[in-house]
């Protein structure tokens, strides 16, 4: 078996810490809009990885997360302060609530299983992708523009961030704390039951365990954090559109996962990282034909590598616990 | 501590394996359940785990009626189940297997050491993972997390099943060190005489989703004909 690689795990983190040293604003606005797409990958790879439903509606939640937190800042809530602290608030609570009760609906009783889950998650994306286009409320097919940049403060005070590097160090630091939580999560005993269920939901059920709660929790903690990516999209880009929270971003976000490896959350970074920048290149070039490459490159890797392209490069060791021996 | 009456259940509605079935154990007991193929040994322990989704009569477990209850409220009631096929996670190690035996149990359990003591191969192997292991330490491993959230009753399917005779033996005697120790309750379902003799203290003999008859290890030993009547083919 391939050695552990806790140094490269950090080493990668370094790496992204240390760009604003040597990369230029441009690419630094870019950089942190990938890692934003970093963010929703690993909230899939929890779910998807870990919890082993595979959603193919994910984009329904950082849509939501997007919406909400544009509606906030642009004071179209009634009642709500159009402040950016209450849109992450609620960017974290609207998805989070909604994937909870979905879940508890899904999984009862004996529960939708395998391919059905992913059907209705799928179906659930493109329902709400449809009320976006049509609501004129929250701008309808064009969406909404000119969502304010972060502010903190408010009045003559006010600071707003929207200066290329300090809008990269707060996606870094966004980036870090959701992977740094989730792997606790992960190497946590929830995490440990959450594969078990995976692998086989009965036995998990005998040997004592509220199947379709922890499943609706983990799903509820992967919607949450989509939310929050969302949210980081919509005040880093300035603009949400139905078409965030549809078919076509869920099936993205689902390719890099797979590409990069959806046991592993780092992986699953990187894997949004990569295919993104790939695409920034290859589109260029290749033009239409980009999708091609990438369906063939997605389908290689479900067959030859159905771990990913870079999880078994990033696996990390089991916690001492769970290793025994200590 | 456990007393079953007019159990009725199988896979699909309308076809039921178990027809009524009566079935009583105290508490320190050992009881093996023996029949032929087909004549619901699994079915039952299932219904009683409520791992079958059509199931009518009573099940009381110390007084509790657990008839009809998810499987987990269930295990976590005290009921361990080593299923046929032991169903360990083969991707876990040793360790996490065993963690999964304690983490969700209502009782906050300090260690899972002490089953190292009836299992040492286990004590040795704890980082390998489990679906590398042979049937018999499988077994003892499926055992092991069963034991690890202190269950006062244990179900057993088919525990001999695909291991050779001689770790049979060894887990046989294992299992009678475990039940005496941990005041376990016992219900193992079997078809190999010789690890009932080592394990049960009485046997009950299924045929057709009723309990035909129930007797002691000693009126087994004595009387041959019973093992024949109800097991030969």
């Amino acid at each position: 078996m391939r050695r552990p690689s806790s140094p490269l795990t950090v080493a990668v983190w370094a790496v992204l810490a240390l760009c604003p040293l040597v990369v230029d604003d441009w690419n630094l606005g870019l950089l942190a809009q990938l890692m934003i797409y970093g963010i929703f990958a690993m909230s899939l790879s929890f779910i998807w990885g870990q919890g082993g439903l595979l959603c193919f509606g994910q984009a329904l939640f950082f849509g939501l997360g997007a919406y909400a937190m544009a509606l906030t800042t642009k004071g179209l809530l009634p009642g709500v302060p159009a402040s950016a602290l209450v849109g992450f608030l609620l960017a974290l609570a609207l998805p989070g609530t909604v994937a909870f009760l979905l879940g508890l609906a899904l999984f009862r009783g004996r529960g939708l299983v395998g391919p059905y889950f992913g059907i209705v998650t799928l179906a659930a994306a493109v329902i709400a992708e449809r009320l976006a286009v049509n609501w004129n409320y929250i701008g309808g097919f064009n969406g909404l523009l000119d969502i304010p940049p972060l502010t903190f403060g408010s009045g003559d005070g006010a600071i707003e961030i929207f200066e290329p590097l300090p809008i990269f160090l707060i996606v870094f630091g966004a980036a870090l704390v959701v992977y740094l939580l989730l792997l606790g999560l992960e190497r946590s005993p929830f995490g440990t039951v959450l594969r078990g269920i995976r692998d086989n939901e009965m036995r998990a059920a005998f040997m004592g365990y509220d199947v379709a709660r922890y499943k609706a929790a983990s799903f509820a903690v992967a919607a949450a954090v989509a939310g929050f990516a969302g949210a980081l999209f919509a005040i880093q880009f300035a603009f949400v559109s139905p078409a965030i929270l549809g078919f076509a971003l869920s099936t993205e976000v689902l390719i890099w996962v797979a590409l990069g490896g959806k046991e592993v959350l780092l992986a699953a970074f990187l894997g949004a990282l990569v295919v993104k920048s790939v695409e920034n290149v290859l589109s260029d070039a290749l033009g239409q034909y980009w999708l091609l490459v990438l369906g063939i490159l997605f389908i290689l890797s479900v067959v030859l590598l159905p771990r990913g392209l870079l999880a078994p490069v990033f696996r990390l060791r089991l916690p001492r616990g769970l290793r025994g021996g200590g | 501590m456990l007393t079953v009456s007019d159990l009725r259940a199988g896979y699909s509605r309308g076809a039921d394996v178990l027809k009524g079935l009566r079935f009583d154990v105290a508490k320190g007991e050992s009881v093996a359940l023996m029949g032929r193929n087909g004549m619901g040994k699994t079915t039952f322990v299932k219904a009683l785990m409520g791992c079958l989704p059509h199931v009518r009569g009573s099940i009381t477990f110390n007084g509790t009626e657990i008839r009809g209850l998810p499987p987990y409220r269930i295990s976590n009631l005290g009921i361990a189940y080593v299923p046929q096929g032991r169903e360990i996670f083969g991707d876990f190690t040793v360790a996490e297997n065993l963690a999964m035996g304690v983490i969700g149990k209502p009782l906050k359990v300090d260690s899972v050491d002490f089953v190292f003591d009836y299992f040492p191969i286990l004590a040795e192997r704890r980082t390998q993972l489990a679906g590398t292991m042979s049937g018999g330490q499988q077994q003892q491993l499926a055992i092991a997390r069963a034991l690890v959230g202190r269950p006062q009753l244990l179900l057993l399917d088919e525990p001999s099943e695909g291991i050779q005779p001689s770790i049979v033996q060894d887990i046989a005697m294992t299992l009678k060190r475990i039940a005496a120790e941990e005041a376990l309750t016992v219900i193992v379902v079997e078809q190999n005489i010789d690890l009932v003799f080592r394990l049960a203290t009485s046997v009950r003999f299924i045929e057709n989703g009723l309990i035909k008859t129930g007797v002691s290890i000693d009126e087994v030993r004595s009387d041959p004909t019973l093992v024949s009547r109800y097991l030969t083919v």
